[in-house]
């Protein structure tokens, strides 16, 4: 039978214009990758939204997730944290099993 | 009235409508964007050429002393307005306020095509005017929100001036109004009648279904986001138009301004950006409300502008300039 591991499985949907800011603190705290899917609709705070036709993208939402170890995720949130008090957007970890946990 | 019937207009009112009947209708997010690329190269490249038939002469770079000017003052007159006038945070009515100092591209090409309707062509160095009034709004926005506040944490979840300045000066807009400017101006006439068949005869078209989208844009922000509104914040989005206009008419007679490059001028300071502000007050100030300032900006002024705005800015014009 096949092994599986144990790790993180770190999902944020947040504000295009953060992206960059969450990317830099996952790059800081040695994650070894992630995932950016964009976001079509959704309702939250009293308000709908959806994807929007401006060349900005400013008000486009975007699903960041990331697999990793739990001291690599862990020491990530404290900053995730600070980032998501300016910034509009939600941030969920649950635990995962992998196939290959080399690659994490 | 002619404006009015317009079939840019009336394809943005088409927009408008569907969105506030709740029509699932919608314009392919792709194609959108590539429509309002398209108009911008067009806009910039047509303004580099007629800019290269004309010398840059003193009453251009008054012109441009003075945008520059009206867009870093205007907000300063907004904010002032927000706050006598509303509950809006500091943060909230700062954010806002930018957005009426800097300018809407569609609102300028609605106003060029109107006077184009009038048998009014204005000058080419007007489309790096609106690219002049972009930014520095931006920067008193940041000023009036920031000010008195203690400095960010320096880690990488602090503010990313770098990211910022990429942000405010090299927008989509910028780059592709600026970048069509200089092409334009560089290729000259001839350069350019080899793109024409592109540029030229698809323009109303194009145009017809960007406003189309607007309108959808416009109608289904007023509808999500009134209820962030009050009254006095959505009076507002209609008086403050008309602030920026008178002020920037005010300015213009000195100038001896041409009525099509008054009305241009009017029309720019009365917008209210919904690309490049919204994106820096996303990075700088994410604490403001974007359903307050898009709402306003989006939703009241930029409907307000294309329906009744325009036309009156271009017969006050008229009658001021002759």
């Amino acid at each position: 039978m096949t092994d599986l591991h144990d790790k993180l499985r770190l999902e944020i949907i947040v504000e295009k214009p953060a992206l960059r800011r969450m990317e830099n603190v996952l790059e800081e705290a040695g994650v070894k990758g992630w995932t950016v899917i964009p976001c079509l609709s959704g309702f939250g705070g009293r308000t709908r939204w959806s994807r929007g036709t401006d060349i900005s993208g400013a008000s486009d939402m975007i699903v960041l997730i990331s697999i990793g170890g739990a001291d690599v995720i862990m020491s990530a949130l404290d900053p995730l944290h600070k980032l998501l008090d300016r910034h509009i957007g939600v941030l969920s970890v649950s635990e995962v099993k992998v196939l290959r946990p080399g690659l994490f | 009235m002619e404006t009015l019937l317009s079939p840019v207009v009336l394809f943005f009112t088409l927009g408008l409508v569907a969105a506030l009947l709740r029509s699932p209708m919608s314009v392919p997010e792709a194609f959108a964007k590539g429509l309002a690329i398209y108009l911008m190269m067009a806009i910039g490249l047509k303004g580099g050429v007629e800019m290269s038939k004309t010398a840059i002469d003193g009453t251009v770079l008054a012109v441009f002393a003075v945008a520059t000017i009206l867009s870093f003052g205007l907000p300063l007159i907004a904010f002032f307005a927000l706050r006598v006038t509303s509950k809006l945070s500091r943060t909230d009515a700062a954010a806002t306020a930018g957005h009426y100092g800097s300018i809407s591209i569609v609102t300028f090409v609605a106003a060029l095509d109107a006077l184009r309707l009038s048998g009014v062509e204005p000058s080419g160095y007007l489309v790096a005017v609106a690219a002049i009034m972009e930014t520095p709004a931006i920067i008193t926005a940041l000023w009036l929100a920031l000010r008195g506040r203690a400095a960010p944490e320096s880690n990488a979840a602090a503010l990313d001036r770098g990211e910022l300045i990429r942000e405010v000066t090299l927008n989509a807009s910028i780059v592709v109004l600026m970048g069509g400017l200089v092409i334009g101006a560089i290729a000259g006439a001839d350069g350019y009648e080899r793109l024409a068949p592109f540029f030229t005869a698809p323009f109303q078209g194009v145009l017809c279904l960007f406003m189309l989208d607007m309108g959808l844009n416009a109608g289904r922000g007023l509808r999500r986001g009134w209820r962030a509104l009050g009254i006095a914040p959505f009076a507002f989005g209609l008086y403050m138009p008309l602030i920026g206009a008178a002020i920037a008419a005010g300015v213009s007679l000195p100038l001896g301004l041409a009525a099509g490059d008054m009305a241009i001028l009017m029309t720019l300071s009365a917008s209210a950006s919904y690309i490049a502000v919204p994106a820096a007050m996303r990075l700088a100030l994410p604490e403001a409300e974007p359903s307050i300032y898009l709402t306003l900006s989006l939703g009241v002024t930029f409907p307000f502008n294309i329906a009744l705005g325009i036309p009156l800015y271009i017969a006050v014009a008229s009658a001021l300039a002759g």
